[in-house]
């Protein structure tokens, strides 16, 4: 008796063996159709043409040394990395970032920047050099200034070596002058950190064996996850922001985070920083940018209008389990505060003059564990903890300038 | 005897109406037939979600004027928003026109409008 209930077992096990996408959710042709256009991943990446050194293996180097560099602030105490650490998912760990002091906002995650159309949290730069220059000025954060940057590259032969390599002349013989060298560390800066990408995530491999017909493999993905990427994509209707491959449609959203930053002072977000932008000499409409314009479509159309205040950028969710904690101002701790945001919102918070996008979407405490444990497979193997890019090797001055 | 001239007469009046065919065919073209104007338009397909496109088409008015400054816009009426861009509408010539920076931002129903001549002809535009 008791071998025959073995062998039954056994044969159950065998009946059951080749259905192992037994673990894969029934999703629908439409569901389906949704998931596969979240990848693939990773996407071609194409130079940017705003910037004559985007890809360029000199400039890249020499963004590199600057990222680190606390010099390139007066005061020797702020780098681009004491806010975008790479052992922090490039964030910092704080609700608002800290400079010379503290900011309103958020520090953003750095990964996969050159596919974006906006920068910062109310798209206040329309190129990554344009973001990199901002904060350099800004004196709640480097205090810096065109001719406190010329003068660094003044006083460090292996910097100034390095400019010269990339840019093809040294920064005091710069046409431009201290500008000039100002926009160029900006645009070396940028190419450094468009080498800052994700990698493939658990979520990849699913959606890629759901594209290739492999259920077998499909099926290895968790069904907490699946079942949290079912809500994702339908009634949760966070897809409709969180979208394509960088699961962010590159846009603006009011998602009812308060935008009061002190009493009596808020944060417009989108609508404030797209006038900042237009004002800004360094925009892609500006003489700095080296496509005379091509790639400002964006910039170019973008309209204001009243519905942009208290918008802010829809962040992309890769590696958002790593960037803690959450929204544009950081007041959201955690993932599961996130997902807890959206099931209780309030929605007399959010205005609409029509069905409003956001409801709240009243989540059964099975259904917020599934989301998060979605989100979660959106981390890459390397996961918060970045490698720091090793330092290049000291600037060999080209055989011109030893003559 | 009265009426078949009556008919005929009118036939004569509106024979311009039916010499309205805007100068854009072949696959993919969508037509909008309004009082006073005929649009006929394509976009890519699919239309791609949250990048800018470009949007061909070519309109012309029963009346036989001129097509002059046309213009383009999408909305969402379900939830009551247009696009973060203003599109810009570049003449071809000949009554064919070219629009660009629309991106939809969206996946759903947006309402594709043309202005031409005064007159707003309206499509359903659908981003998955």
């Amino acid at each position: 008796m008791h071998r025959l209930h073995h062998a039954l077992l056994l044969v159950a096990l065998l009946v059951a063996a080749p259905c192992a996408d037994a673990a894969l959710l029934d999703f629908s042709a439409q569901e389906r159709q949704q998931i596969v256009s979240l990848g693939p991943w990773p996407p071609r990446i194409a130079p940017d043409p705003s910037n004559r050194v985007s890809g360029d293996a000199e400039a890249i180097a020499l963004g590199a040394r600057l990222f680190f560099d606390a010099r390139l602030s007066p005061s020797n105490r702020i780098a681009c990395v004491t806010c975008h650490q790479p052992d922090r998912g490039w964030t910092d760990g704080l609700p608002r970032a800290r400079g010379m002091e503290e900011l309103e906002r958020n520090t953003p995650s750095l990964a996969n920047l050159r596919q974006r159309r906006w920068f910062g949290w109310g798209g206040g730069a329309d190129s990554l050099w344009m973001a990199s220059l901002r904060p350099l000025l800004d004196p709640r954060e480097f205090a810096s200034s065109a001719a406190a940057v010329a003068a660094l590259y003044a006083r460090d032969a292996d910097l100034a070596c390095r400019y010269r390599r990339a840019f093809g002349r040294a920064p005091a013989e710069e046409r431009g002058g201290e500008e000039s060298v100002l926009v160029n560390t900006a645009k070396a800066l940028a190419a450094f950190q468009e080498t800052l990408t994700s990698g493939r995530t658990p979520f990849d491999e699913f959606r890629d064996a759901l594209a290739s017909g492999e259920p077998a493999a499909a099926a290895r993905y968790p069904l907490a996850a699946q079942r949290g990427l079912r809500l994702f994509i339908g009634r949760g209707n966070c897809v409709a922001c969180h979208n394509g491959p960088l699961f962010s449609n590159g846009e603006f959203g009011d998602v009812g985070v308060p935008y009061f930053v002190a009493p009596g002072r808020v944060d417009s977000g989108r609508h404030d920083d797209l006038q900042r932008l237009r004002a800004s000499p360094y925009n892609l409409l500006g003489r700095h940018g080296d496509d005379g314009g091509a790639s400002a479509t964006a910039t170019r159309h973008a309209v204001l209008e009243p519905r942009h205040w208290g918008e802010f950028r829809v962040p992309s969710l890769r590696n958002v389990a790593t960037t803690a904690p959450y929204m544009h101002n950081g007041s959201v701790p955690t993932l599961r505060d996130v997902v807890l945001h959206y099931s209780t919102l309030d929605e007399s918070r959010i205005h609409s003059s029509a069905q409003p996008l956001l409801v709240a979407l009243r989540l059964a405490p099975e259904e917020v564990d599934e989301l998060v444990a979605f989100l979660e497979t959106l981390t890459d193997a390397a996961g918060a903890d970045r490698p720091r890019p090793p330092m290049p090797a000291p600037c060999d001055p080209p055989a011109a300038q030893l003559k | 005897m009265k009426t078949a001239a009556a008919v005929l007469a009118a036939a004569l009046l509106t024979a311009p109406a039916t010499a309205c065919e805007p100068p854009l065919a072949g696959p993919g073209v969508q037509r909008i037939d309004g009082s006073g104007h005929v649009v006929a338009w394509r976009a890519p397909q699919p239309v791609p979600l949250a990048q800018f496109f470009t949007l061909e088409f070519a309109a012309c008015a029963r009346s036989g004027d001129r097509i002059e400054a046309p213009r383009v816009e999408a909305t969402m009426p379900q939830h009551g928003h247009g696009m973060n861009y203003r599109p810009t509408v570049e003449s071809l010539g000949g009554g064919r026109f070219r629009a660009g920076g629309l991106l939809l931002h969206m996946p759903g129903r947006w309402q594709l409008s043309f202005t031409v001549g005064g007159e707003t002809l309206r499509a359903v535009l659908t981003v998955d």
